[in-house]
């Protein structure tokens, strides 16, 4: 526990740090004690990451000091935040895809050989095995990230902080991806770094993660400090309030589903490495979850329906006719939408700005005059109205996706899944990164789509969400469905039941 | 530093236009006589084929891709445009040159899909077929326009002005216009710069690769049969050899434009602008009598400042990064996964 007679290891004060049309950061100040957990909160755009990326030596601020052990510490590149001993891990990674997993954990780091002064493969393979096992993962040091999901990579960052071995470890947003398990195990790793003495700077929108780890908590809002204080003396809802400046009602409100004509069937479908004879159905008006633990095949499925992976044996029905898509072309011009679970790799499009990263999958819906030319402003209504609805924080239409805050490229995302309106859609991670403000209007329409009649399938490594959103959810186990549950046998103990020992539990009141 | 993204974005869309009106403005220093109609006219003439074909290019690079094979296809495109010619007058040659750049555009496009080859060793392989294919055709000599028909209206594409201004470079001028409007108010347009930004996640906005790859390099070939129109009326005669190097020239306009080799990114008012800067720069280093060895040495140097400064470009993302750049220290920025 710190509080203000302990010295502080790191102290920044007055921090401003500036963007063309923002000002990100203003005149912050902010400090971290030696063995503290400290929490760092606020709405999407909020400048945490900014503060994190200037700790880190990314961005340069334009007024401020920062004190690390009572010496000025001006990070101006990131090797020299790594020399002082800070080590971040940031909301975007920054892995290389073709290089292995051990070679990424070490990559600018690698111990050399002393004769040959080839890299000591087996020394770091070791090594990252190692971090691995006191994450409690399982991930290949040898293989390719490329071949990683998103919580994997996202463990690979968080190994890649640690091997550093810094005396403060920063923390943005580490639990996005991860499946439940994979948090727990994170915050044992948080409370050991916590008990060797080292400070962690933590940033999460899960403010259950804040109180059961950290010791204080500061509150950002629209790039200032508005409170420092432990959380033994505030509660979730006093930190809600700090965040938004007003209540949030997080309660979710679901009209009544009638059940509508099936939109999609799939009928013993087999595809990619490991999903096999997956039947599942969905109604319109319906939202159909997706649950299991990571890697049991959820976003393999959601990409068969979306046509971006080939259907090997089975069959799929849309709206009772034969559905077979060659590609993601296909599926979009039979009505169906998709949201990506992997916002780098396969969600924004870097070098676009916000309003044609919307509007990229309604081209065909913002014609102009002439009928074959695009109209500007049809574009820029579609973007008031997501800007509006999801309150995306922009300096304007033309702004680069890039430079949003993450939860922002987030609800651009959902944004450009949703434009479309047709019969289905699917969602992976739809609420990934985004604040409680956004995740309580993301869940308000995603209920109002399938009040006018569309079908959803949802998919979330967030399991609350995942049961109080959905209708009916569908458990997947290595590549095959093992549960489907409705009504009141939606409860985390069956999901984790099917999920984790394979016993298959499927609830009597199956419709179709 | 706060204004380094809209200082670099202004410079991305009009920096080359303005080193133009720089060298536009010294060029009478150097080259007495270099606004005298005559010679603005064979400058401007003189920079259309060049000009039409970097129209095309230009959605080649914002794709992530180039094409390889231009000069091979001009070479083509003229022996064949020649040969019809011959055989039916002004008609058969305009036709017969679209023809066979959209032919050289289709079978580059159906290279890269069907085979799965990365378009720059497709297109690097058919630059030797198609200038080969040229050689064949002219094995007998290379093919000309003869004297006597200099009244027809083909061979008159290259020498005519309307009001003072080659009727070339007119051409030059609605290519882009028309280009201008593909790539920003079309639904095609914007998919090409989504697919350069991000294969993968275009891919999931529904943007057929194969489809899109089909239309980029067909688009090409166009431009390459548009070229040849301006470009065989005013040299009057080809064979496999027309135009050596052509193809690095094009490129290095694109570049120099401000069109990014990572794809993503276009702008055809600097690739007209660069055009006309090349020209300019040809130009006077012909009136100045600079062997053309030389020449072609500085054609290389303008090629290595323009991708100097599009691998700079990309360092100027966030604030304190030009410190950084000139301080020599690197941040990971690894690609996106692909
Ligand atoms: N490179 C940049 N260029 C311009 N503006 C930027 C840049 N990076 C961040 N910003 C702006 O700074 C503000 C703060 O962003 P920041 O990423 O720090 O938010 P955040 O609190 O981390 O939000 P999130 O919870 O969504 O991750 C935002 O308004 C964002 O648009
Ligand atoms: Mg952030």
């Amino acid at each position: 526990m710190a509080d203000s007679s302990t010295p502080a290891l790191l102290r920044v004060d007055g921090l401003t740090v500036e963007f063309p049309g923002v000002r990100a950061l203003d005149g912050v100040h902010f400090d971290v004690a030696a063995g503290e957990v400290h929490a760092l909160v606020g709405e999407n755009g909020a400048g945490k990451s900014t503060l994190l990326k200037v700790l880190g030596g990314l961005h340069q601020p334009s007024a401020g000091t920062i004190g690390l052990a009572e010496r000025p510490y001006r990070p101006r590149r990131p090797a020299d935040a790594t020399h002082a001993g800070i080590a971040v891990i940031y909301q975007e990674f920054n892995l290389y895809p073709d290089l292995t997993v051990a070679e990424n954990v070490f990559s600018g780091r690698e111990p050399f050989h002393r004769f040959h002064r080839g890299i000591r493969y087996a020394e770091i393979n070791r090594r990252a095995a190692e971090l691995f096992a006191t994450l409690g993962v399982r991930i290949d040091p040898t293989a390719p990230v490329s071949s990683l999901t998103v919580s994997e990579q996202q463990l690979v960052e968080i190994a890649k902080a640690l091997s550093v071995g810094g005396r403060i470890i920063v923390m943005d947003e580490p639990t996005a991806a991860l499946s439940a398990d994979e948090v727990t195990r994170l915050l044992d790793v948080v409370r050991r770094l916590r008990a060797e003495g080292r400070s962690v700077v933590y940033v999460s929108h899960r403010l259950d993660e804040v109180f059961a780890v950290a010791d204080r908590v500061t509150v950002l809002r629209d790039g200032r400090h508005v409170r420092t204080t432990a959380l033994a003396d505030t509660s979730p809802d006093e930190l809600v309030r700090l965040m938004v400046g007003r209540d949030v009602s997080a309660m979710f409100h679901r009209d009544d589903v009638a059940g509508g004509d099936v939109v999609l069937e799939l009928d013993q479908v087999s595809a990619g490495r490991q999903l096999r004879d997956v039947s599942i159905v969905v109604r319109a008006g319906e939202i159909v979850g997706i649950g299991g633990v990571a890697g049991a095949g959820q976003p393999e499925l959601s990409q068969v329906i979306f046509g971006a992976l080939p259907v090997k044996s089975g069959r799929m029905l849309l709206s009772g006719a034969d559905y077979r898509p060659k590609g993601p072309d296909d599926a979009m011009k039979a009505g169906i939408g998709f949201l990506h679970e992997d916002r780098k790799a396969a969600g924004i499009l870097p070098d676009l700005s916000v309003r044609h990263n919307l509007t990229v999958s309604v081209l065909d819906k913002v014609r102009g005059l002439f009928g074959r030319l695009l109209s500007p402003a049809g574009e820029l209504g579609v973007f008031d109205t997501f800007r509006k609805r999801l309150a995306i924080r922009t300096t304007g239409p033309d702004q680069l996706i890039g430079q949003l805050s993450g939860g922002n490229q987030q609800k651009v995302l959902f944004g450009r899944a949703l434009a479309p309106g047709g019969r289905l859609l699917i969602l992976n991670e739809p609420t990934r990164g985004v604040d409680i403000g956004a995740k309580v209007e993301i869940h308000h329409l995603i209920n109002e789509i399938t009040a006018d009649g569309a079908g959803v399938v949802m998919i979330s490594s967030d399991l609350p969400e995942l049961l109080g959103i959905s209708d009916r959810v569908y458990v997947l186990a290595a590549g095959r469905i093992v549960g489907h549950l409705t009504g009141d046998d939606r409860t985390e103990e069956n999901v984790m039941r099917c999920a984790t020992t394979g016993q298959r539990v499927f609830s009597a009141t199956v419709s179709g | 530093m706060k204004s380094s993204t809209s200082l670099g974005s202004l410079w991305d869309t009009w920096g080359i236009t303005a080193i133009l009106v720089l060298l536009l403005a010294v060029a009478p220093v150097l080259t007495p006589d270099f606004f005298s109609l005559d010679n603005a006219q064979s400058v401007l003439r003189e920079s259309a084929y060049l000009g039409i074909v970097a129209a095309g290019m230009t959605f080649a690079v914002a794709s992530g891709a180039f094409d390889l094979s231009v000069g091979g296809q001009l070479a083509l495109c003229s022996v064949v445009s020649l040969i019809g010619f011959a055989a039916g007058g002004t008609v058969l040659a305009i036709v017969a040159a679209l023809a066979t750049g959209l032919a050289c555009g289709l079978l580059n496009a159906s290279l890269i899909t069907r085979l799965s080859v990365p378009p720059f060793v497709a297109t690097l392989g058919t630059l030797f077929v198609f200038r080969g294919l040229s050689y064949i055709l002219t094995q007998d000599g290379p093919k000309t326009l003869p004297y006597d028909q200099i009244g027809s209206p083909f061979v008159k594409i290259g020498g005519l002005n309307v009001a003072g201004v080659p009727v070339p470079f007119v051409i030059m001028v609605g290519v882009f216009a028309a280009a201008w409007l593909l790539l920003r108010r079309t639904a095609t347009g914007r998919r090409v710069l989504a697919y350069g930004s991000s294969p993968e996640a275009a891919r999931f906005c529904g943007i057929s690769a194969n489809r899109l790859r089909l239309f980029v390099f067909a688009l090409v070939g166009v431009s390459v049969g548009i070229a040849t129109l301006t470009y065989i009326t005013r040299v009057w005669t080809a064979d496999g050899s027309a135009q050596d190097g052509f193809e690095l020239k094009v490129i290095a306009a694109v570049v120099l434009g401000g069109t990014s080799l990572k794809g993503g990114k276009a702008t055809l008012i600097g690739t007209f602008s660069a055009v006309l800067l090349i020209s300019v720069l040809n130009d006077m280093l012909v009136s100045e009598g600079v062997p053309s060895a030389y020449q072609r040495i500085v054609l290389g140097g303008v090629l290595i400042v323009a991708l100097t400064i599009d691998g700079l470009r990309t360092r100027f993302a966030a604030p304190g990064s030009l410190r950084r750049a000139l301080s020599g220290g690197r941040t990971p920025q690894p690609g996106p996964a692909r």
